[in-house]
């Protein structure tokens, strides 16, 4: 029972920590990856419940790769949502470590700037293409491009405000339209 | 030290950390890299929008969530390696808690349509908190025309077409550098 109890743990670890390194654009890039190897290869969840640690990992906050922690959980426990989390994070949070410890050393020489300054427009197009694609994988069409684009007025309107409260009125306004029968 | 900080009092490592563990408690509906722009650059104003923007190319074209990853670049800026580590672990330790108690009572509240509608509404939000993070990220940087295109470009590509990122950066980098290096010649 212990030396099986310690396998899982073991095997939590082998299937993230390669995935850590393989997500190219973010937690998300990995998610057809986690299901085959939880569903098909470990059996560590069937497919119904995969979609609704799927579904809850995006109800909560934080980084959407909270995935990997309801997964463990799931398995293992407490001690197997620490071990899959761990091994999902830690291997990518190293190799940026070095990355930049690397790229720092080269500071204030004007290549180094000319690379800084060169590299902003394209991030910032990252921002602006990263809302774009929340926006065309979601089922509610008009509400949501509106309720987007009112939000992005009033949080460039006011640069200093806490997003929260504008979150829970957009999530308020949508459930309660829902509620009342309408359709998004 | 790093010697990148901006010239400012030392942020102390329990504020950094709380900082982030705030931001962990508060950033839902994904989009967590645009989360760390609005409190780190806009509202405390601890790392600049250049530095941001050039450590969040970084993190980009390597793997990795990209909310952890911001989050540990602004904290190696602020505190090198302790406030990297101080500012990853702070990010993940409320949300680490927070699904593990919320997947207790979601099993009874899941077939309830209209929670949906309220993750929608809350995730339609944090869709504006990533166009105004770009939008505002392009306006504080010296506006050129050059950089407003290849800004364009990224989004045409990536946001439109919905090309992978990592091909988009690797050949729009050499282009933009190149035009960042002949302006900055002497």
């Amino acid at each position: 029972m212990r030396d099986s109890f310690a396998d899982t743990l073991f095997a939590l670890f082998a299937v993230f920590a390669p995935l850590s390194l393989l997500s190219f654009g973010g937690g998300n890039a990995t998610i057809a990856d986690i299901a085959h190897q939880s569903v098909a290869v470990r059996h560590w969840t069937s497919e119904r419940e995969f979609a609704d640690l799927f579904a809850l990992s995006r109800a909560a906050p934080g980084p959407g790769s909270m995935l990997a922690a309801l997964i463990g959980w799931n398995v293992a426990g407490v001690a197997g949502a620490l071990v899959a989390t761990i091994a999902f994070y830690l291997p990518s949070a190293l190799l940026l470590f070095a990355a930049a410890k690397i790229w720092g050393h080269w500071r204030g020489s004007r290549w180094h700037q000319a690379v800084e300054r060169g590299i902003a427009p394209i991030a910032a197009g990252l921002f602006l293409s990263g809302g774009l694609a929340v926006l065309r994988a979601s089922p509610v069409g008009a509400a949501m491009w509106l309720a987007a684009a009112g939000a992005t007025a009033v949080l460039l309107w006011r640069p200093k405000l806490h997003p929260v409260p504008l979150l829970l009125l957009s999530g308020a306004v949508f459930g309660l339209i829902d509620l009342f029968g309408g359709t998004l | 030290m790093m010697g990148d900080q901006p010239a400012m009092a030392r942020i102390g490592l329990p504020t950094i950390f709380l900082a982030f563990l705030r931001l962990g408690c508060i950033s839902f509906g994904g989009g967590t890299g645009a989360w760390v722009y609005r409190e780190m650059v806009q509202r405390r104003g601890w790392v600049d929008e250049r530095g941001f923007l050039a450590d969040m190319a970084l993190g980009q074209s390597l793997p990795g969530s990209n909310g952890i990853k911001m989050a540990i670049l602004v904290g190696r800026r602020l505190r090198g390696g302790a406030g990297a580590f101080i500012a990853g672990f702070g990010l993940l330790a409320a949300p680490f808690a927070i699904i593990l108690a919320v997947g207790a009572v979601y099993g009874r509240i899941a077939h309830h349509h209209s929670v949906h509608a309220v993750l929608e509404g809350v995730a339609a939000a944090v869709v504006g908190l990533s166009l105004s993070s770009g939008i505002d990220a392009i306006a504080r940087g010296t506006p050129e025309v050059s950089s407003i295109a290849i800004a364009a470009v990224t989004v045409l590509g990536v946001g439109v077409i919905g090309w992978p990122i990592l091909p988009v950066v690797l050949t729009l980098a050499p282009v933009s550098i190149g035009i960042a290096w002949a302006r900055s010649r002497p």
